[in-house]
């Protein structure tokens, strides 16, 4: 049976951002109608079963109350702690129970926690969070309409996918976390209200992917080298008073000059120190990690980080097959034409 | 001394607190370009500014509300409601909170706040823009009551409302806008609490507010042709009431009837009525009357509406019936 | 956000101030010792306390039925407190108030409040003072989230965004109103939502966190303070006791309240002092211990005060 996922973060595009910088608010309902055209693509895509994430708000079962797909959308059976977990939990459970693909509605932080959850099942993630530099802008419904041709393997993996590269943070030797864009180290002891604002306490910033047209942190790095998500290095920087000077939107409406003192291309599997502690680091954009004092930190760029659907891929896929063509009407038929 | 409107003297009064007293403001629904919706702030706004004379949202809450706040935080202003019946949506802003918090933080609180609301019926604005309702902010411990009837009483008093330390609900009615009197230039306050007596006479007391103490000097002159003097009582703030004005003059006359355009039933006229029958039933001759609005609504239709409204007739028949 | 160890062991003291404030309350009203009816806080310090610590006495707070812990963590004082609650003649309000009617114009509270909802215009009306005064001064409005659905918050907000008005709206989502969830009481699960319709901006933190809630309240107060107007900041967290003092809590689980108890905010903030090396473990046991002594002071004095002379009925009902 071809199974799709979706994971839908009600808690995501409400942070401290929308007071410091100028973030959108990403209401709830928004996530509802989304989810509603999701599933719509899901189903015209020909994707028998949909299992979500429960959380307290109940998305895909507002969802629902408006559209009645042909196909069995079913929740998890996991309980709701209203935290990070519960979308990490989730992803493990739908990869495990066979899902084809997992949809994400947040924002860079709901992702890295979705990933954090995976191993090899692709990843759709949809912005509907702050920053976004993982997540992809798009219409769920067109969304809706690939991820359900991977879930159904009418698309293979390795066409539609681009397997990301990721950074993984260890303290004293251990693996301890994961972030899919940056990684910053901060200069305080308290996470706070998470998100990162304050470049004057970023002291280094360690990046999977460098684009001159992305937002956040990542868009610092963007100015100065270009690096596909998937290209097998990153880009490590201190930054500091001294040395060239960047200008990079790091938070939507929020410009900063910082300076980078030092940068040299993150080669794979290589330890880069994150320097003194006690500190934070900050994991896509949210202080995550607390070093101690007498800790040893650092933080490794590796290759086998998620893999992401590119819509793209997948809708060119479909089209240079004729999947959606037909040569006479058949009503009502949810299914794709040709696969 | 000039002749001038109520309308007037009100304007007056505020411009004169404002001029004197930069913690004076105003705040309502279209007091500021637009000069209030019957006009009693006009031209105060090119005078004093936007950041005096405040248009707010539709938001009777609020207006009083924050007239609260601001009063409890140093400032004295001067609220507009449109029409005393827009109070419901606020009353909580009122009841609750400017008039209690006095007492309740232990008198540590001051609420220096106006509330100014037209009232009464007479331009055709039905059931719910043409009520009288000071028997209800009468009930309330902690506020004053102010419903003057004449340009100078407007003016005086509404002045010594700006000045007052306590919450004033101010009322106004519609129709005596219009009424023309003898204001002096000068600033000049009116004591809260005080009755007037508008005309002295030896018969019979009526006590008459708002625009029945015209209604009452009206009957006065019809009654005077028969031989009958009344004596026109206008207490001008029901909260505090002048009792002792009330009381002397009943026990001078030894008659009293009430006039007052809210219902009779549990109006302002019952509780005027208690005082003096506890206070002076002695000296009743007759048993005491009141000239009120019928149990109902107020009414849409010409003929219905002017039924509704007490009139200088309703009094005149009234005292005739005491004798 | 500056975290100086004063500020920081201040915050501390003052949670600590209200945990054993409102567990005092909790066994002498059980004990009978208490006239009328308590609302506790138990359980929600890191809000109060995370907002309030980034205000100065200039700075003006309207508080709720709930009010004790936004009192004491604006400079309340212990001793007036639990005489006011207490109904003795030494109190706040000299016992004409009581639990839900304390306020100290001095220090900025204008007061905690019996109905619910109802200080939102008030604090507009205070905000609306200090732009008059063209004084820097900011307000706090506490409201929780059952007054988020009434008519007066959403107007407050309305007009205080209107006029870019210097007050800050934290509200305390508990995610009950009485007795009635939030998700039959609200078709959102975020208050923080509503802001966008007034333009203002509008941000969810965890009312558990006190350096969240500090961070978080810090940036709005600041923007309060530049003239920008007012900022939504939705604190979500947790009663730990009833509506009131006797509540049976029928409608809600045993499982739910222990979740939220793990998140107790104390132990939290008191892990984070520790580690990050403001303080040390011995040094907060000992701020415990001063804290407990000021309350035993507080209650010692409310119990030996005198209740109100019957002479004083009448007073104060004008001023």
């Amino acid at each position: 049976m071809s199974l799709a996922a979706i994971v839908a973060n009600p808690a995501s595009g409400k942070d401290i951002r929308r007071l410091v910088a100028h973030g959108s608010v990403f209401d709830n309902q928004e996530k509802v109608r989304m989810v509603r055209r999701l599933l719509l693509g899901l189903e015209r895509a020909g994707v028998e079963r949909v299992l979500y994430m429960p959380e307290g708000y109940g998305i895909v079962p507002r969802a629902l109350n408006a559209i009645r797909p042909a196909m069995a959308v079913d929740a998890l059976e996991m309980p709701v702690r209203n935290s990070q977990e519960d979308s990490i939990r989730a992803a493990e459970i739908m990869e495990t129970l066979g899902a084809g693909v997992v949809i994400v509605l947040g924002g860079d932080g709901t992702s890295r926690a979705v990933c954090k959850g995976l191993a090899r099942m692709p990843v759709l993630p949809l912005s509907t969070g702050t920053n976004n530099v993982f997540p992809f802008m798009l219409e769920a419904t067109v969304a809706g309409l690939a991820a359900g041709l991977v879930a159904r393997g009418v698309v293979d993996r390795e066409i539609a996918c681009v397997r990301s590269t990721a950074l993984e943070i260890c303290v004293d030797g251990e693996p301890v976390d994961l972030a899919l864009v940056d990684a910053a180290v901060y200069e305080d002891v308290f996470v706070a209200s998470r998100a990162v604002w304050d470049m004057s306490k970023v002291s280094k910033l360690c990046l999977t992917r460098c684009r001159p047209d992305s937002i956040g942190l990542s868009a610092i790095g963007g100015q100065l080298e270009l690096i596909r998500p998937e290209e097998p290095r990153g880009l490590a920087m201190d930054l500091g008073e001294n040395g060239e000077r960047v200008v990079a939107a790091i938070a939507p409406g929020l410009f900063e000059e910082v300076g980078i003192v030092h940068r040299e291309i993150m080669a794979p599997g290589r330890l880069y120190p994150v320097g003194h502690a006690p500190c934070l680091i900050a994991l896509d954009g949210e202080r995550e990690v607390a070093v101690r004092s007498g800790s040893q930190a650092a933080i490794r760029l590796i290759l086998d980080g998620p893999w992401v659907v590119d819509v793209g891929r997948v809708m060119e896929a479909a089209r240079s097959r004729g999947i959606f063509v037909r040569e006479t009407s058949a009503g009502r038929d949810f299914r794709p034409i040709r696969e | 001394m000039a002749k001038k409107t109520y309308l007037q003297a009100l304007n007056e009064a505020l411009a004169q607190e404002m001029e004197k007293d930069q913690s004076v403001f105003i705040l309502g629904e279209d007091v500021g370009q637009f000069g209030g919706c019957f006009g009693v702030t006009q031209g105060l706004f090119d005078r004093f500014g936007e950041g005096r004379v405040m248009d707010t949202p539709i938001t009777e809450s609020v207006i009083v509300g924050a007239a609260a706040g601001a009063a409890a935080s140093g400032l004295r202003p001067v609220a507009e409601l449109m029409f005393v019946d827009f109070i419901g949506v606020a009353l909580d802003q009122l009841f609750n909170q400017a008039a209690k918090m006095r007492y309740m933080f232990g008198g540590k609180a001051k609420v220096p706040m106006v509330l100014r609301m037209p009232q009464g019926a007479g331009i055709g604005a039905a059931a719910q823009h043409s009520q009288s309702l000071e028997a209800w902010f009468m009930h309330i411990p902690g506020l004053k009551v102010a419903i003057p009837s004449t340009p100078y009483d407007a003016k005086g008093m509404l002045i010594s409302a700006i000045r007052d330390d306590n919450p004033v609900v101010f009322l106004e009615h519609k129709l005596l806008y219009g009424v023309e009197g003898d204001v002096p230039e000068e600033s000049y306050a009116i004591e809260l609490g005080k009755a007037d007596i508008k005309r002295e006479g030896t018969d019979v007391t009526v006590v008459a507010t708002s625009r029945m103490v015209h209604s009452a000097l009206e009957a006065a002159e019809i009654l005077a042709k028969d031989g009958i003097s009344l004596e026109v009582v206008d207490p001008r703030c029901l909260l505090p009431l002048d009792t002792g004005t009330i009381l002397d003059s009943v026990r001078k006359t030894h008659a009293l009837v009430i006039a007052h355009e809210a219902v009779g039933f549990a109006g302002p006229g019952a509780e005027i009525a208690a005082q003096v029958a506890e206070k002076a039933f002695d000296y009743l001759d007759a048993p005491i009357t009141r000239v009120a609005a019928p149990f109902c609504p107020v009414p849409f239709s010409p003929p219905l509406e002017q039924a509704f409204i007490p009139g200088a007739g309703d009094i005149v028949k009234a005292v005739r019936a005491l004798r | 956000m500056s975290h100086s160890k004063e500020i920081m062991v201040k915050m501390y003291t003052t949670m600590n101030r209200i945990r054993m404030f409102e567990s005092m309350l909790q066994e002498y009203f059980a004990a009978g010792k208490i006239p009328g009816f308590v609302h506790l806080y138990l359980g929600e310090e890191a809000v109060a306390v995370g907002a309030c610590s980034c205000l100065t006495d200039r700075d003006s707070i309207t508080s709720t039925h709930r009010g004790h812990g936004h009192l004491i963590a604006k400079g309340g004082d212990l001793k007036l407190m639990m005489a006011e609650i207490f109904g003795k003649s030494t109190g706040y309000c000299k016992g004409k108030g009581g639990s839900m009617h304390i306020a100290d114009f001095d220090l900025g509270i204008l007061g905690a409040n019996g109905i619910v909802g109802g200080g939102g215009p008030l604090a507009t009306g205070a905000a609306l003072a200090a732009k008059y005064k063209k004084t820097d001064d900011v307000t706090i409005c506490f409201f929780g989230d059952g007054a988020s659905n009434q008519g007066t918050t959403q107007e407050s907000l309305n007009m205080a965004s209107a006029w870019k008005l210097p007050v800050v709206f934290v509200n305390e989502n508990n995610g009950y109103g009485i007795s009635c969830p939030q998700c039959k009481s609200m078709a959102v699960t975020d208050i923080a939502d509503r802001a966008a319709a007034y333009d203002m901006p509008g941000v969810v933190v965890d009312g558990n966190d006190v350096l969240a809630v500090h961070e978080a309240v810090g940036e709005a107060v600041k923007r309060a303070r530049r003239g920008e107007g007012p900022t939504l900041v939705e604190c979500k967290t947790y009663r730990w006791r009833g509506h009131f003092e006797g509540d049976a809590c029928t409608y809600r689980c045993t499982e739910e309240l222990n979740e939220w108890m793990a998140k107790d905010p104390i132990p939290r903030f008191e892990e984070k002092l520790v580690e990050s090396g403001l303080a040390t473990a011995e040094e907060l046991e000992g701020v415990k211990a001063a804290v407990k002594k000021e309350l035993d002071a507080a209650l010692e004095f409310a119990q030996s005060s005198p209740l109100p002379e019957l002479s004083a009925l009448l007073d104060d009902v004008y001023a």
